[in-house]
């Protein structure tokens, strides 16, 4: 059986745009009121990761970027079954875009070793760039496999099989390398007993706590503040527009016999010009 | 990640107003004008080509579009990177759709991307220029997502994806939090994406570094009319990977029937929703997206992570954007993240229960009413129209 010694995951926090707090009526989010969750796209990466624990062995390390209630989410991950967490959290990231991000995050992944795998989920659902997980892979000179959907150790390589248009394809690559998941892949499963209880004895115990989620600095990372932030960002958001809403203009069959509506659609939309039967 | 965490956007600057004549100008000392930065850079903008066995990708074509109008604004030109094996004809039909030169990588090792190889072609093109290219553009694909950001970090340039409309402005950067990047910049990439489940435009600007760098979603910008008469240069340009580039390897690619998850290219778009209750509900969506010439199938976020059909017919915000000629949304609610991915669309028709479902917001024509009745009647009368047509040609040839 092929071994595995290291696994990182990299999840954010994010707002959660389906819930109404913290939406202001412009369209944008006052993140301190809105309400937080783990970034959806993560909860695959996470279960990537988890898995491969699973069948081969290692210790799962969260990783994450955030104001201190990031906090949340790698107690989450660790209910789920990770072994650590580590925030990396410090006022001079504020404002970074995906390439300061994907710098400050390298640092950390250099500063507790390279491991076997590095799983990212897709994109985040406050950014959709998808592009941190292969700016840091670029950073760490790492083959990655993004738009993953199932995968397996063999022969000490990761077997992935990849999205794409149209299709799939499944590839080979070496270790270590860079994993981001797409959610055609595996649900996160249930938080375990044991997972829980440790959270519970977390909550209850700060030394403990300290020694299994650890905060971390751009110094205690040896990051350089001026690649990070406003600064390390070579993009900024310089306008941002409402955008109009559109419709308003629908024409509801409603109360009717269903054939008398269907007629009628029929008769006012040319939908037969499509049609091959 | 964000692409914009914690930013928010910048206060324009208003104008300087002259002053005037008369007024002594020591009590107001005159603001002084912003000093001009212009980035080096060559004018040029660069799209790089995607083609699969041979095919140039339609998302190619749209960026030459877009890459053509850009390139106009800069006073500079367009050309193309395409890589691949026995892709010299592609290279020729890139040239009909505008680019004025194609920079051609065509060997065995790049027949099929892989990021590795592609990006050390690229970069190394790229380095050979001085001063840089201003523009850089792929495409929002599982390729363009998965090569731009490797680019953007090795070059430590701007990147901004799934962009919806580019366009060239100056910016004025007035932040004094970042001193160093003072001053009126000409020239800018205007690289516009939605954000925030699309409730909002964000324009996105990066002036600083060049190429500037942005993807686009497929099937939004407009191509240009190929046009035989197009000339080009055709540039071979050098292949020198390194072992490490060979870190991965493809095993095997599958792709399945033009007709199973062709969402980007169909004419019509069935979805289903939520209330189609489960996956058997699509068996019907099926029967009725056979009916039309070019029909697929798609789904709302709802149900495939309910695991009633593959992620791969996921329309919306977490998967695709679709703008086909017909979309009929069938047991879909509406939610916004579901709009984003489908109101582009020519026609949009909406089936729900629901008479006050935000679908009907978006839509053109409406049906309240049970799905399990509404689509078989509309698949009855859609044969039932068919008949009465062969019935008329019939009698035709018989005249």
């Amino acid at each position: 059986m092929p071994s595995i010694q290291n696994i990182f995951v990299l999840i954010k926090q994010v707002p959660d745009q389906s819930a109404k707090a913290g939406i202001n009526p412009d369209g944008t989010i006052d993140r301190a009121k809105a309400k937080r969750m783990l970034n959806p796209f993560d909860r695959y990466a996470l279960q990537a990761a988890l898995h491969t624990k699973q069948l081969y062995g290692g210790k799962v390390t969260a990783i994450s970027m955030g104001p201190p209630p990031a906090v949340e989410i790698l107690m989450e991950a660790i209910e789920h079954g990770a072994d650590m967490g580590y925030l990396l959290s410090d006022r001079r990231l504020a404002a970074s875009d995906t390439l300061a991000t994907a710098y400050a995050l390298h640092k950390v992944i250099l500063h507790l070793g390279l491991p076997d795998l590095i799983f990212c989920g897709l994109q985040t659902t406050d950014g959709d760039t998808a592009q941190v997980g292969p700016q840091i892979a670029e950073r760490l000179d790492l083959p990655q496999t993004s738009y993953c959907e199932d995968f397996r150790v063999e022969d000490g390589k990761l077997v992935a099989r990849r999205v794409i248009e149209g299709g799939y394809q499944w590839v080979k690559m070496a270790m270590p390398a860079m994993v981001t998941v797409a959610n055609s892949y595996h649900h996160l499963e249930y938080k375990t007993i044991r997972g829980a209880r440790k959270v519970q004895m977390l909550l209850r115990n700060e030394e403990e706590k300290n020694k299994v989620i650890k905060t971390v600095t751009l110094d205690d990372v040896g990051a350089d503040p001026l690649l990070c932030g406003l600064k390390g960002s070579p993009t900024i958001v310089a306008k941002t527009d409402k955008v109009a809403e559109i419709g308003g203009s629908c024409k509801v069959r409603q109360g009717e016999p269903t054939d008398h509506m269907v007629r009628d659609l029929l008769q006012t939309c040319n939908l037969r010009e499509f049609a091959n039967v | 990640m964000s692409q914009n965490e914690n930013q928010s956007p910048e206060t324009q600057k208003e104008a300087p107003k002259p002053a005037a004549a008369t007024q002594p100008e020591a009590s107001k000392p005159e603001p002084e004008p912003m000093r001009e930065i212009i980035t080096p850079s060559n004018k040029e903008v660069i799209v790089i080509a995607e083609q699969v066995q041979g095919q140039i990708q339609t998302v190619t074509m749209e960026l030459l579009g877009a890459g053509r109008d850009l390139a106009n604004k800069l006073g500079g030109k367009l050309s193309c990177v395409l890589l691949g094996h026995n892709v010299k004809e592609a290279a020729q039909k890139l040239i009909h759709y505008g680019a004025e030169c194609v920079y051609l990588a065509d060997h065995p090792e790049l027949e099929n991307y892989r990021t590795l190889p592609f990006r050390r072609v690229i970069t190394d093109l790229l380095q050979t220029f001085n001063p840089p290219p201003h523009i850089l553009l792929l495409g929002s694909t599982t390729t363009g997502r998965d090569l731009a950001p490797r680019i953007a970090a090795y070059f430590k340039t701007g990147l901004t994806a799934d962009c919806t409309e580019l366009d060239i402005g100056p910016y004025e950067h007035t932040n004094k939090a970042d001193p160093d990047k003072l001053g009126l910049y000409p020239g800018c990439l205007y690289a516009i994406r939605p954000s925030f489940g699309e409730s909002l435009k964000a324009r996105i600007l990066g002036p600083w570094n060049n190429p500037q760098m942005a993807t686009t979603r497929p099937g939004v910008m407009i191509p240009l009319h190929p046009d035989t008469n197009r000339t080009g240069e055709i540039r071979e340009i050098p292949v020198n990977l390194k072992s490490e580039d060979y870190r991965l390897e493809i095993m095997e690619i599958v792709r399945e029937a033009q007709s199973a998850v062709n969402l980007d290219e169909a004419d019509v778009v069935v979805a289903g929703g939520f209330g189609l209750g489960g996956s058997e509900g699509f068996e019907l969506l099926k029967e009725l997206a056979a009916c039309f010439e070019n029909g697929v199938i798609g789904a709302s976020r709802k149900v495939v992570d309910s695991g009633w059909i593959p992620y791969q017919y996921q329309i919306g915000q977490t998967g695709k954007t679709v703008r086909p000629k017909v979309y009929i949304a069938c047991g879909i609610s509406g939610a916004i993240q579901h709009k984003v991915g489908m109101q582009k669309s020519g026609l949009i028709i909406a089936i729900n229960k629901d008479a006050d479902a935000p679908i009907f917001q978006v839509a053109h024509h409406g049906i309240v009413g049970d799905v399990f009745q509404v689509v078989p009647e509309l698949i009855r009368q859609l044969k039932a129209g068919k008949q009465l047509g062969s019935s008329v040609s019939q009698q035709k040839t018989l005249v």
